[in-house]
């Protein structure tokens, strides 16, 4: 992208569509700008689609626990406006700090450690309002959870990486804040992590997250008050380790955070999902110089030098897994993804049906999809 | 064997009365009806020799009369006997059925135990129905990654009864759990009473192997919530058998709660129940369950099942908390303390595992209880949000008093998933308004803000009220999701998408949004 490139902000739906309709040449959608090399490298595009200006509460019901948003809005002061009504949106991933949007979060399928409790976006998300590269709207979903009337089309823009379409509005499932939230955590390598992982999870504790950084396991409950005290203590015994005091458990989850979200000295950051029971050994194969690992969810989160990238994936593959590149460093040309899955038939199939002239995000799923679909030649 | 004996939830209709006047009761006449019917649906020879060739003469049928055993699932109104019936064994004979399909140009519709209520199992004429009732094995239970590996044709309670040894189970509990299948859950996205706390079929199922309408096979999903790429799988979960056939599943397990308790409380109104339901969930309590009846539906289920309700009382809430037991014991007094302070009259805790269970029977008796003090009923299943239940209850009665008929209302009320039972008696000449106004309830869901159906699906039943709530350009969208699945539309056509053979050229006209009326959202 250059300094020239042509911007398009749209502020509304009408707005949305007139951008999408009024250029006909390929566009890259872009939020907070938070993870503009997560995937694919993105091929040549004619505009930027801004979304920053998408942004507000549409209309927020506080006793069906459900919000729709402008996909443009940032997440964390989001949570502060729905803090004030005892609610919040169960999804905790690292860039949020760093005010990632919504529509940017939906779109690259991104989630944090309290996945293990509450799932990600894709669970999260209950409606939506997209406008298609050929200038279509479409919604689907509503502000009810339940809800089997059509395809569940908000499903297919989660990890799309914008190549589908355009999310204007998502309509959101909320959560309440827990009373109380504890930590407790064991300083252990991740072989032994996996161990104390598999007793927690064995007792009746229900932990909303279960992560292993910088050496330690962090356990993290909520609940009530006296609920999350008494499970803590249990916690505390089962692990022979302490209860953090609420510093602590902030520090050590910002830690966490930092470690994800960290960019920089060359490294390539690879996002791996594997079989929780093939994590520990597959992570410790792969050499990475810093890593958060979900014993619980299968998910971790690598610093690999460039170079151990494509082992890196082939490994991941082997194992059952999926891999895919979050940070590529300068002069980086690993592939973004692994393998092609035994699905890509039918994603190229959806984004030839939503998307047929390839305008959206070329080269995001470089390298499984080719330059025929990713657009005109 | 008669798959519409294991149905769980059933509702008889006028049609099925009909049909059962036109076709005559037993003997010799129903037998030659029956084979005219497969005579005018029935295929070539040259096509059921392809289908015995690859799959076996046992597992294919076009004897007529056993033919009509699959012309319907649970909603009896709607039936159509198939063309043909096919029982593949395994994943790779369901394979194979489906490519001689696409070799013939055979439309085709898949089916687990035929308990599903909208007409989602529906045959088509002169098109094949692929059963899935011997894909049932429980390929692998993973204690260590609590997950479990399926056919399609395993009963939702079997997953369960497999992973109970690990202290695990399988959430998602729709009522006909005992027979109705995985498969059919995951083309339903089916959910149950617990579905409030631990969400639907979708959000508990990791990776699907698919047979697609060419034949080839895809893996949708993968074995982490970590995504590469859109989720396929969760369109495909839902999707009604209008995409592929599922041949292979795979689930999350859950640990089995350490502490469950359940109460019974009475109210005075269904406005006062409603209002306890808001309070709890204002509180920030996500029970496991909370499930309303009104005094119908507890009188029907009393005459039932005896399972402990107050005959008489206007509305009888059922509350389930689950968790671990400090967190549940906390939270079950604060329930107590709103349902007391709403004005119960009368509150039981369930005293152990045997009351807790006979409170459940009663819940889950519902339906075919409401038969015993009706001839005939049809079942809806809207959805509304939940701050509107209030409203959509005072409808539905006015609705049902214009109508001269009467509605019993049994529903989830967590969630707003409504399940009003409209009442009638076809000899008396109600059907058609009956057909009306269970329509119109469904439709008056979707003007509150909320779904034409929160778990029981489109299917053949709901796909002409679908421009109720959705506009022409949604549905397009998901037309052309549909093509890239399946673009000859050989997969269970005339579901869940309204089309002009099935609802007229025009299908109702589309209403915006209560939202766009109101000016929240705009629409182009």
């Amino acid at each position: 992208m250059t300094g020239s490139m042509t911007v398009l902000r749209p502020t509304g739906l009408a707005t949305a569509r007139e951008a999408m309709l009024g250029t006909a040449g390929r566009l890259v959608i872009s939020g907070a700008g938070t993870a503009p090399d997560w995937g694919g490298p993105l091929g040549a595009v004619d505009a930027v689609l801004d979304t920053t200006g998408l942004a507000g509460v549409v209309r927020h019901n506080p006793g069906d626990m459900t919000i729709s948003v402008l996909a443009g809005t940032p997440l964390r002061p989001l949570q502060d406006v729905l803090a004030g009504h005892g609610q919040r949106v169960a999804l905790d991933a690292a860039r949020v700090r760093r005010g990632a949007t919504v529509g940017g979060l939906v779109a690259t399928g991104d989630a944090g450690p309290s996945a293990l409790a509450f799932g990600t976006l894709r669970d999260l998300v209950i409606g939506a309002i997209v406008v298609l590269s050929d200038g279509t709207v479409s919604r689907s979903g509503s502000h009810v959870i339940k809800n089997v009337a059509g395809y569940d089309l908000t499903k297919l823009l989660h990890g799309c990486f914008g190549t589908l379409g355009l999310l204007v509005e998502v309509i959101l499932r909320l959560h309440p804040v827990p009373p109380a939230t504890r930590t407790v955590a064991v300083g252990c390598p991740l072989e032994g992590a996996a161990r104390l992982c598999r007793s927690v999870l064995d007792g009746p504790c229900e932990p909303v997250a279960v992560e292993w950084c910088d050496g330690r396991l962090l356990v993290r409950l909520e609940g009530t008050e006296r609920g999350v005290a008494s499970r803590a203590q249990r916690l505390a015994d089962l692990l022979a380790a302490p209860v953090l005091d609420e510093g602590d458990a902030e520090a050590a989850w910002a830690r966490h955070a930092e470690i994800v979200d960290r960019r920089g000295d060359g490294a390539a950051v690879l996002r791996v999902g594997l079989p929780p029971s093939r994590l520990p050994g597959v992570v410790a194969s792969l050499g990475a110089s810093a890593v958060t690992a979900g014993p619980a969810t299968g998910v971790a989160t690598l610093r690999l030098p460039p170079e151990a990238v494509a082992a890196a994936h082939a490994a991941v593959y082997a194992a059952g897994g999926t891999s895919m590149l979050r940070h590529r460093p300068a002069g980086c040309d690993a592939p973004a993804w692994g393998p092609p899955p035994a699905a890509l038939p039918v994603l190229a199939s959806v984004r030839r049906a939503l998307d047929p002239d390839g305008r959206l995000g070329p080269g995001r799923f470089s390298p499984w999809m080719d330059a025929d679909l990713d657009g005109p030649r | 064997m008669d798959p519409r004996n294991h149905a769980g939830e059933r509702c008889r209709s006028p049609h099925q009365a009909q049909t059962r006047h036109e076709a005559g009761v037993g003997g010799p006449e129903e037998a030659e009806v029956a084979q005219t019917l497969a005579m005018c649906g029935g295929l070539g020879t040259d096509v059921v020799a392809d289908f015995t060739a690859a799959l076996g003469a046992g597992s294919v049928i076009t004897d007529p009369v056993r033919l009509r055993s699959y012309e319907c699932d649970g909603l009896t109104g709607y039936r159509q006997v198939p063309g043909l019936v096919v029982l593949p064994g395994d994943a790779g004979q369901v394979g194979a059925a489906v490519r001689l399909c696409a070799r013939h140009g055979l439309p085709f519709v898949a089916r687990g135990a035929g308990t599903g209520l909208s007409g989602g199992a529906l045959p088509v004429a002169e098109g094949v129905v692929i059963s899935l009732q011997r894909l049932r094995r429980i390929l692998s239970v993973d204690p260590l990654d609590r997950r479990a590996v399926l056919e399609p044709g395993v009963t939702n309670l079997d997953v369960t009864r497999a992973a109970a040894p690990y202290g695990l189970y399988y959430a998602p509990d729709p009522s006909s759990q005992q027979v109705c299948t995985v498969g059919g859950n995951v083309a339903e996205n089916s959910g149950g009473a617990h579905c409030l706390k631990y969400g639907f079929t979708t959000n508990h199922v990791l990776e699907l192997e698919v047979v697609l309408a060419d034949g080839s096979v895809v893996i949708l999903g993968g074995p982490t919530g970590e995504q590469c790429g859109p989720d396929l799988r969760g369109v495909f979960v839902g999707s009604e058998g209008t995409l592929g056939i599922v041949t292979k599943i795979t689930v999350r397990l859950l640990r089995t709660p350490e502490s469950v308790r359940t109460l019974l409380a009475d109210f005075g109104s269904v406005h006062a129940a409603g209002d306890t339901v808001s309070d709890i969930v204002a509180a920030g309590i996500v029970p496991a369950a909370v499930e309303m009846m009104d005094a119908l539906a507890v009188e029907a289920v009393e005459q039932a099942v005896a399972a402990g309700y107050t005959v008489g009382t206007p509305a009888a809430l059922v509350v389930e908390l689950d968790g671990p037991a400090e967190e549940v014991a906390t939270q079950f007094e604060q329930v107590r303390r709103i349902c007391e302070r709403r004005g119960c009259t009368r509150l039981h805790v369930a005293t152990g595992e045997a009351d807790r269970a006979r409170i459940w029977k009663g819940r889950k008796a519902a339906f075919a209880a409401v038969g015993r003090i009706s001839p005939d009923y049809f079942v809806q299943d809207g959805v509304v949000p939940r701050t509107q239940l209030g409203e959509a209850l005072d409808r539905i009665a006015a609705m049902g008093a214009d109508a001269g008929l009467r509605v019993a209302n049994v529903f989830h009320a967590g969630d707003g998933n409504l399940h009003p039972l409209v009442l009638y008696d076809a000899d008396a000449g109600e059907h058609e308004r009956a057909e009306k106004l269970s329509r119109e309830i469904a439709e008056l869901c979707v003007e509150l803000g909320g779904s034409l159906s929160g778990e029981h699906g489109i299917g053949t039943d709901k796909a002409c009220s679908m421009p109720r709530m959705f506009g022409e350009e949604d549905l397009a969208v998901m037309r052309r999701v549909r093509a890239a699945f399946d673009p000859d539309g050989r997969c269970n056509p005339g579901k869940l998408l309204p089309t002009p053979r099935l609802c007229g050229e025009r299908p109702g006209p589309f209403r915006p949004h209560p939202l766009e009326a109101a000016g929240g959202i705009e629409r182009l």
